[in-house]
């Protein structure tokens, strides 16, 4: 992999209505308040989560429920999924509906890096991986019901297991 | 993917990757490069000390495959939707769906 100095072009993989859509959102009035918690420890002594906005689902549980997003095109699923630390690229489906699953299908690893995980803990990059990681559909654009239905759950397993860090992983 | 949109949703700390969509991380089979990339996250993670800051991750998509490769197989319900009630494209932009049936 090539590493240069660069500034990322939010654009450069975007075209027509969605390019155009996603720059008008990103203009939009910014959230005014960040929310900011600093590390309380080194990196090296964390146990860092994994949150993808993918839908993946285990093949052993439900899927994501395209109809929703079909009967209704601005909202989506809004229900969320537990993925153990374990879970590898046969042991799951992607139920996003605007990008290509089949990068996924064919390591898992490409959105939701658990292997690379477990190899920064064995490298002694990071304390641990947590035993649960999570994925909730990204698309939606009446966020209220994931928000409301959704967020406390993923939020108190996250406390429940001492999670330090979550890297939250966009497709 | 899109630092833009993302600092403008107020997240606390962002790496941003210039890779395309459904290949966050990297391509599949390129353990190598999918931890450079999850490493450099993770130590932007840490070296960040104020709300809202943005590491420009540098690593290079350098491949020429048509965005479509990345792209859903069907069109999303939103744009087959937008195809058929183009007058709801102004709601699309200035993200304010309609009201829910339901």
């Amino acid at each position: 992999m090539i590493q240069v100095a660069k500034t990322v072009d939010s654009y450069r993989f975007l075209d027509g209505i969605a390019k155009r859509g996603i720059k008008r959102w990103a203009g939009l009035p910014a959230e005014a308040q960040i929310p900011w918690t600093p590390l309380a420890k080194p990196l090296s002594k964390c146990t860092v989560s994994l949150v993808s906005s993918a839908a993946i689902a285990l093949k052993a549980d439900s899927p994501f429920d395209p109809e929703i997003e079909r009967r209704d095109p601005w909202f989506a699923d809004p229900s969320y999924r537990v993925l153990p630390r374990t879970t590898r690229t046969g042991d799951i489906r992607v139920c996003h509906l605007h990008i290509n699953p089949s990068f996924a299908e064919q390591d898992l690893n490409s959105i939701l890096p658990a292997e690379r995980l477990d190899e920064l803990v064995e490298l002694g990059e990071i304390g641990a991986a947590a035993p649960s990681n999570y994925s909730y559909m990204g698309y939606t654009l009446r966020p209220e019901r994931l928000l409301r239905e959704s967020l406390p759950g993923m939020v108190r397993q996250l406390r429940e297991e001492h999670v330090d860090a979550v890297v939250l992983v966009p497709v | 993917m899109i630092p833009d949109l993302t600092s403008s949703a107020g997240a606390p700390r962002i790496a941003a990757i210039e890779h395309p969509f459904s290949v966050t991380l990297g391509r599949p089979g390129d353990a190598a490069g999918q931890l450079a990339v999850l490493r450099a996250a993770l130590r932007a993670l840490e070296a960040m000390t104020e709300p809202g800051g943005v590491a420009h991750l540098p690593f290079e998509w350098t491949s020429e495959e048509k965005l479509a490769l990345f792209g859903p197989p069907v069109a999303p319900p939103i744009a087959q939707y937008l195809v058929r009630h183009p007058w709801a494209l102004p709601k699309f932009l200035n993200r304010t769906p309609p009201e829910s049936d339901g």
